[in-house]
Formats: C-alpha cells, structure tokens, sequence
C-alpha cells in the first residue's frame, strides 16, 4: 500500500476547466471518498489518478514516485468500475487471472491468487460463470476481487454501489468498508452519494465545479462545513439555509428578515457576524438542531408547516422561512398538520452562519 | 427479452381475432415472398440437371423425365475445355473476393476503432467523407475509375478489382464497425488498461473478441459484395483467363450455343459459397445486425 499526493492537479478541456488546483494528499491505508454533484470532477479527478486521461498540469504522486506520465498498466493501482468492465467473454476465474496474465506470472501462483480471491469474496463457486450470469452484487464482487487479487498499492473505485439496488447497496457498503479493514487498503473512492461517504470513508473531499471544497473527516465537514455549498451537500436532508441581514444596536448583535422577524444572535455568533465584510448572512441549521413549539415561545419565530413527512422514526416538518426551505425533525409522536401555525427556535450552539456573499463560513477568529 | 403481457380477459376474444386477421395477412406475405424468392432458385436447380434438349421444351417440364449430373461433370472436369474456363472463373472470383475481404477488414477494423474512440482534427468531416462515395450510383465511377486504372496500369489485373470493390465495401465496413465498438463500453478497455495490458493488448485482447460478429459481418459483406460484382468486372477485364464468375459465365456462355443446363449448373455453384458463408456465420450476422438493439 502506498500514499498518493495530489498537487495543483489541473484538466482543462479546451476552455473548461473539469478539475482547478485540486491538492490533497491520501494517507497509506486511508479510505478517501471524493463526493459531489455529477459534472462535478471527481471522476476526472480519479481517471486522472488513474492515468486514463492525460494530466493538463500538477503532479500526482503514488509512493514517492510521480506518475503524471506513466501508463495506467504502470501505476500499480487497481480500479473497480460503475459499471463493473467485468470482461463479458471471459469467465469469473478468467477475469480474476487478467491482471496477473498481464504481469507474466506463473500459472500455478494465478491458480493459487484467483482462488484465494474468490474464497475471500465467497465466490468459489462461481468461477466458472461468464459475468452475464452473475446477479448486480456477483459481478460487484468479481470487480471487486479483480481488483484485489493484483495486491495494488491503490484501489480506485468510481461510484461502484450505484448500479445496485437500495438493499444490496447498503449490504456492499459494508462489505467494502470491512474489506478496507481488513486489508489496511488505501482507497479513493468516488460516489455522488454523501451519505456513502460519510458512512465508509476516514475523510471525505467534497467537489463541486472542479474545486475542492473542504477535505476533512466525515464528522469535521458535518460539524463545520467550510461554505455554504458543502452545508447543504452533505447531510440529509439538507441544512436549512435562510438569508438574513446583520445590524447591531445596544451592543446586541440581530440578524433581519425581510420578512420582518428578528433573531437576537448569542455572543460567540454575534462575533463572528461582527467580524464579516458584509451584513448579508446566511443562517445554517440543520432538521435536528431546530426546535418546533406549537405555541409562541420567547425567541422562537412564527412559520406555517408547508408539508409534514412522517417517515416511522422522526417526522420532517417543512416551512418556508425568507423564502428558504426549513427542515426540522420532531418526534412522531408530535402531530403537526400542514398549515398548521408554529414556532422554531434555533439552537445557538449549533447553527451555521455563513458570508452572503462569499458563501464562505463565519469564523469567530 | 420481454415476454408480451397476457391481455386482460375482457378483451381477450376481441382482440386474438384481430391478432389473427394480421397474423394471416402476415403469413400470406411471407409465403409470397417466399415464394418470390425460392422459385427462381428452384427453377434454376431444376433446368441444371436437365438435358440440354429438355430444358428448351414448351411446355416445360416440371420435373425433368431423366435427371442428369453431366451438366455438373462437364463444369467440374478440368481435362475439358468448359471446365478449364469455369474452374479458372471460380478461382479469379475466390482470389479477388477473398483479397477484398482481407485488406477490407485489416483497413477497417482500425478505421472504425479510431472513428469511434479517438477525438481527432477533422473526424467527423472524415466519417462522412468516407460515406460520399456511396451517395452516388457505382456506374457513376466507372469511366473515371477505369482511366484511372489505365493510368496506373491496372487494367487487366485482379488488383483493379480489389481496390474498386474497397471503395465500395470499406465505407459501409466502417461504419457498421464502429457501431460494435460505440457499443463496448470504454470501461472494458480502461479496466484492461490498468489490469496491465497497453492500449494495443487493450484492443487486441478484449475489444477484438468482443467484436468478432462485427468483423465476421462486414467480411460478409465484403465478400458477397465482391463475389457478385459484375459491372466493374466486365469493364476492367477483358483477357478470358482473368474473368470472373459473374462475367464469365455470361460471356462464355452467351458467345457459344446458349447452353442453359450448363449455365443453370454453373450459377448454382457460384451461388454455393455465398450460401454456405451465410449458413456457417448467419448467427454472426443477425447478431451484428441487431447489437445494441436491446440491453442484455
């Protein structure tokens, strides 16, 4: 197993730009997930790491070795498919033994390697099969195993629960997360799905328009995202992002709708608004964070219930607050009906506040 | 493969009557065309294991009162002067359609590799350049191509043959081929790419197999194209010993006694190796013709 460094990695095609200055290093043994919306360059990213596509400038290094002009073959890396690439002419056993043919090893130690790997992925059964004949999760685990009988130092993986079905997805979710610690493997692994991410990965780099937005662990982006973008990307449902206005009067710092409702600001919050350029701010909460009353309470402001979704555990209650979508969670046993009149209450602690206009989060210092 | 839904029972009378009009309609065309298609073949066999004298007969004879193979012996006897000439035909016929169908796929099988996975100056005004020739009737080109020919010293060789039975096999080659390969996935060649093997071992170890019905395809046709060829065959050719089938047996033929059993025999067995092409790849070839049509 190796690290890989990312270093001011651009790919343009011809004016657009797939990948900006992207830079980011994968510790040995580390579970990266680079999560995003499509079009949103991580797959580019990862073919870059690959060596599918031709790097426009930066360095990528895997080990210490760099590796912007190798061929994929001389990479050591491995990669597992959306769609799988099993090898449809080939039959299970043959797909394993490919990369090891490629490497001009003896046939006995195939024999030994391939059935090694399809007793780990408990396929032994099935090796004599052409992949046609696999179920969606089979193939997964002949892509899967393909990959691991080579002993990379690098596994990719783009996107590769997304061909299957919800169930079998969560069921390899883990599967691959067990199979990293197993093997102390280090993965880049690229998904849209952030719930995913923030499930199997050690860190997690989200994307959006070629950039990187923040990279840090699942719970760091969820606790303090660095923008507003990364906010409402990660987490389900999304954070709740409603643009106010900062004044400051008394020495009590308020943020304005223009709805006309006020929200006194905490003294750490009302520093970090203080501190912003600009008295356009967005406030940041998440469902769980925000408190609903169905009578008025000091503090708490007045909304409608737009829709009411109970889903067994929890109850989401949608509102519209400055013309931003609300979620917030209750207990089901708390009926709310639509157009019902309630109050939410903001937990000082835990909410977001974010620059208007730059999108980027207050800081306190 | 979908299966067709059971028709709700309410309805179910109603409409298998109407599923039957059409299926009959359908049947009586098939048999039509059946017909249209077989009969001609069949006359053919018939007249060819004739004697020369029964063939001419009116009313025919539906069913020779004395079928005879002489017409076959004759044609298959090298000692004998007819079967010298067929036999020569038939070997000038398999030498050009075999040397059309190999340079047609050795050129065309990268052609259409390149054409579907790489982006390149001019691609696309090259894609529909290579269809131009097609948009015109081949007799279009046949002076021009013959003087041509003239001035390359082409004339009277097979080699003029082959390169004009290119042109016109290698645009369609191209593109049924690229059709097979938008249809592998790049992901195949990637994965094979970092599995170890180089962009040519990607190609040759994984995207040749999976396209072998495609290449099987356009050899067919490229050689059925060429096999039949008579037009360009005549103008380009005129030594007797050069000719080949289509030409020869009319040239032959028509310039003696118009000996139809002989000429019956000898267009069944010039119809012989297309059919056993079509018998031994048909599977092949409907299979090419319909990849991609549905998601296996």
């Amino acid at each position: 197993m190796a690290h890989v460094v990312l270093k001011d990695l651009v790919k343009t095609y011809g004016s657009f730009k797939a990948v900006n200055d992207v830079s980011l290093k994968v510790n040995d043994g580390e579970f990266v997930a680079l999560v995003g919306p499509s079009g949103c360059g991580k797959t580019t990213t990862l073919n870059l790491v690959a060596g599918l596509i031709p790097i426009t400038s930066g360095d990528i290094f895997i080990g210490d070795r760099v590796v912007n002009d190798l061929d994929p073959k001389d990479r050591d890396i491995a990669m597992v498919f959306q769609n799988y690439a099993l090898y449809p002419q080939k039959s299970v056993y043959m797909n394993l033994a490919f990369p090891l043919q490629m490497r001009k090893l003896p046939k006995q130690e195939i024999d030994k390697k391939v059935r090694e790997a399809a007793r780990v992925l408990d396929m032994t059964q099935l090796l004599e099969r052409k992949p046609r004949e696999l179920s969606g999760g089979q193939q997964q685990r002949v892509a899967l195993g393909r990959a691991l009988v080579r002993d990379p130092a690098v596994f990719l993986m783009d996107e590769p629960l997304s061909n299957l079905d919800a169930k079998l997805r969560v069921q390899m979710r883990s599967e691959i997360k067990r199979f990293h610690q197993d093997l102390k493997a280090t993965i880049i692994y690229v998904t849209h799905d952030q719930l995913e991410a923030v499930t199997m990965a050690d860190r997690m780099a989200v994307m959006n328009g070629g950039y990187l937005q923040q990279y840090d662990s699942p719970a760091q982006v969820f606790a303090h995202p660095a923008n507003m973008f990364v906010a409402s990307f990660v987490g389900s449902p999304a954070m709740s992002l409603i643009p106010l206005e900062a004044s400051t009067a008394n020495g009590d710092t308020v943020l304005t709708s223009a709805e006309g409702w006020t929200l006194q600001l905490s003294q750490p919050n009302a520093r970090k608004v203080q501190r912003a350029t600009t008295k356009k701010v967005v406030l940041g909460a998440r469902h769980s964070t925000i408190k609903l009353h169905k009578s008025a309470v000091p503090g708490a402001i007045p909304a409608k219930a737009y829709t009411v979704e109970p889903t067994g555990d929890v109850t989401f209650v949608q509102a519209f607050l400055s013309g931003a979508i609300v979620n917030v969670s209750v207990p089901p046993n708390i009926a709310v009906a639509p157009d019902e009149q309630i109050w939410l209450e903001f937990d000082q602690e835990r909410m977001h506040l974010f620059d208007g206009e730059t999108e980027m989060a207050l800081k306190a210092n | 493969m979908s299966t067709i839904a059971e028709p709700a029972p309410r309805s179910q009378a109603r409409r298998r009557m109407r599923v039957d009009g059409w299926r009959w309609g359908g049947r009586i065309f098939l048999v039509f065309m059946l017909l249209y298609t077989a009969l001609p073949m069949i006359w053919m066999l018939l007249t060819s294991i004739k004697s020369g004298f029964a063939a001419m007969q009116f009313p025919p004879q539906w069913w020779p009162d004395e079928p005879t193979l002489a017409s076959y012996q004759k044609l298959l006897d090298p000692q004998n002067s007819v079967g010298q000439d067929f036999l020569r035909f038939f070997w000038n016929s398999l030498f050009v359609s075999t040397a059309t169908t190999i340079l047609s796929v050795i050129v065309a099988v990268p052609a259409a590799y390149a054409f579907s996975r790489f982006t390149f100056p001019g691609r696309n005004f090259l894609f529909f350049a290579v269809l131009l020739r097609n948009m015109f009737p081949a007799v279009i080109f046949l002076v021009p191509l013959f003087i041509l020919m003239r001035a390359i010293g082409l004339v009277n060789t097979h080699g003029s043959l082959v390169l004009t039975y290119l042109t016109f096999g290698l645009p369609l080659a191209i593109w049924l081929l690229k059709g097979f390969y938008d249809n592998i996935p790049i992901q195949l060649e990637q994965a094979a790419r970092i599995d170890g093997a180089t962009r040519f071992q990607a190609f040759i170890l994984i995207v040749m197999p999976l396209s072998a019905p495609g290449i099987i395809a356009t050899a067919i046709y490229s050689f059925i194209g060429a096999w039949n060829e008579y037009i360009y065959a005549y103008t380009f050719l005129s030594k007797n010993d050069q000719l080949t089938l289509p030409v020869g047996i009319q040239r032959f033929f028509s310039e003696n006694t118009t000996d139809f059993p002989g000429l019956m025999a000898a267009s069944f067995m010039m119809s012989v190796p297309v059919v056993v092409l079509f018998l031994v790849l048909q599977r092949y070839f409907v299979r090419a013709l319909t990849e991609g049509a549905v998601k296996h």
